[in-house]
């Protein structure tokens, strides 16, 4: 039993990692996974509302990056971006992991927003496009001022939740090789475990993930309820169309 | 189309009619919903379109401004055609208005933006004056004490006043009714009939979807009863309404009076 404590909960290793853990593996974890939200609500925005249209050369393209990107294993993409595009040549970033390890985790969250905005942009009632078209606003700008609006305001705890999962999928880059400044929080414990073969340090880089993920966990459950019980009245148009 | 031909003289000015259909068809799938309407609608007249559910009374609205663009046929809006390749669908729409039987408020904005999106986004209007219209139109429809609550927090009347509001603060040319008091609570709807009836007074031309006989005689310079996808009759409104000739009006008429 004293070995499993010694392993899993040394305070002295658990001491000696957190500066580190606390300055520059929470604020490089951070950094990697709201820059690549960020990116990937963009991108995912953009993917949702291609593949609401009725265009087949919008709406397939788009079908078919969400069905790769969410298909595919996570570490698989980072891998593929992060090694296999500066082997080729293409350095947008330069040589540092960082810009394609953004990259790489937001082309895996634009997939998985995509799906989020589309349904909440789904759920939004036929009759708010009618109005807007009717007033002669274009398809395009009655999607930016009145769907999209309303379909956000409703998926904003799902898209808090992908954000929980950047968090967690920034971990993975650990394997483009990080370097001192620019280390995130996995990769400074796994280094620690590699030279003193003891765990604690993974433990202390688990609680500063849980220090993250537990809050805004709790953040989009009191917002979902909100919306849920808080919600206006449910608009005449839905009742309408469920009593006809 | 101002250019009068011999054989096709303009019955009464050389004014275009606000709204002209010609042969007006739509499919659903391989259902037809409309089988060929010819309607002409002159300039400030009031027309009201009653008929069972289904006969496509909702439908021939929506064809008018291209919500449902029809299958085939032609629609021409003072003289311009909606119809023809290239023209431009959506500023026919922004010179038509339309209220909908749901209202179709923007429910994520306060009643002034209801109000002033459009202005600004498709009249490229600044916010300033923008505001300053939708307010004008919003006083004239008593709803000065509302600018800024939002659509849920208002009662049905009220709201499908400020959709009226919404439409005329367009300066709409023409404006387009489904249904309008159908989905309101019984007490609310003899308000909104009101707001009809001024705007019919001030010389709107008006093509009004309605269940409202009583309205509809009052108000409707002509009445166009619709059964099966087509015009089964249509005359004045009050000799459409108490004689009517054909028999299938006739039990119309019995079953809504």
């Amino acid at each position: 039993m004293d070995a499993f404590f010694h392993t899993f909960f040394d305070v002295n290793q658990m001491l000696a990692v957190l500066p580190t853990l606390l300055t520059e593996g929470i604020k490089n974890t951070l950094i990697i996974a709201v820059s690549a939200a960020l990116l990937g609500l963009v991108i995912g925005l953009l993917l949702a509302v291609m593949m609401v249209s009725r265009l087949w050369f919008l709406n397939i393209p788009a079908r078919i990056y969400v069905d790769v990107f969410r298909g595919l294993p996570a570490i698989l993409t980072i891998s593929l971006v992060g090694l296999g595009l500066p082997a080729a040549g293409i350095r947008p970033f330069g040589s540092s992991p960082i810009g394609y390890a953004i990259l790489a985790v937001a082309l895996i969250s634009a997939a998985y927003c995509a799906e989020v905005f589309r349904s909440g942009i789904q759920s939004v009632d036929q009759g708010q496009m009618q109005a807007g078209r009717s007033l002669g606003m274009s398809y395009l700008q009655t999607m930016r001022k009145i769907i999209v609006p309303q379909g956000i305001r409703n998926v904003l705890p799902a898209l808090t939740n992908r954000f929980i999962i950047d968090i967690k999928e920034s971990s993975l880059v650990y394997l483009l090789g990080l370097t001192v400044g620019e280390r995130e929080l996995y990769f400074i414990a796994h280094q620690q475990q590699s030279i003193t073969y003891n765990s604690s340090a993974l433990v202390a880089a688990g609680l500063c993930y849980l220090l993250m993920t537990v809050p805004l966990t709790y953040l989009v459950n009191w917002w979902d309820r909100r919306l849920r019980s808080g919600r206006r009245r449910p608009s005449a148009a839905r009742i309408g169309l469920m009593e006809g | 189309m101002t250019v009068a031909t011999e054989t096709d003289a303009p019955v009464h000015t050389s004014t275009p009619a606000a709204i002209e259909l010609r042969g007006i068809h739509k499919s659903f799938e391989h259902r037809e919903v409309l089988t060929g309407v010819d309607l002409t609608v002159a300039p400030q007249e009031v027309v009201c379109l009653i008929g069972p559910s289904g006969s496509g009374k909702s439908t021939l609205l929506k064809c008018i401004n291209l919500l449902q663009p029809p299958t085939s046929g032609s629609i021409l809006i003072n003289g311009e055609e909606l119809t023809a390749p290239g023209a431009d669908a959506n500023l026919a729409r922004s010179r038509v208005g339309m209220v909908f039987q749901h209202f179709n408020l923007f429910p994520h904005v306060d009643v002034l933006a209801n109000v002033t999106v459009a202005l600004r986004t498709v009249k490229r209007i600044p916010k300033a004056e923008a505001e300053r219209i939708a307010r004008q139109q919003l006083e004239r429809l008593g709803l000065s004490a509302h600018v800024h609550s939002r659509p849920a927090d208002l009662s049905g009347g009220q709201q499908q006043r400020v959709a009226i509001a919404r439409a005329l603060a367009m300066d709409p040319q023409v404006m387009l009714f489904d249904e309008a008091t159908s989905a309101l609570d019984p007490e609310l709807v003899k308000g909104v009939l009101n707001v009809m009836r001024e705007l019919a007074e001030s010389g709107m031309t008006m093509v009004v979807v309605t269940h409202e006989i009583g309205f509809a005689r009052e108000v409707a310079d002509r009445v166009v009863f619709m059964d099966g996808g087509r015009i089964a009759e249509e005359g004045p409104a009050r000799e459409v309404l108490t004689a009517p000739r054909t028999d299938r009006l006739k039990e119309f008429l019995s079953q809504v009076l």
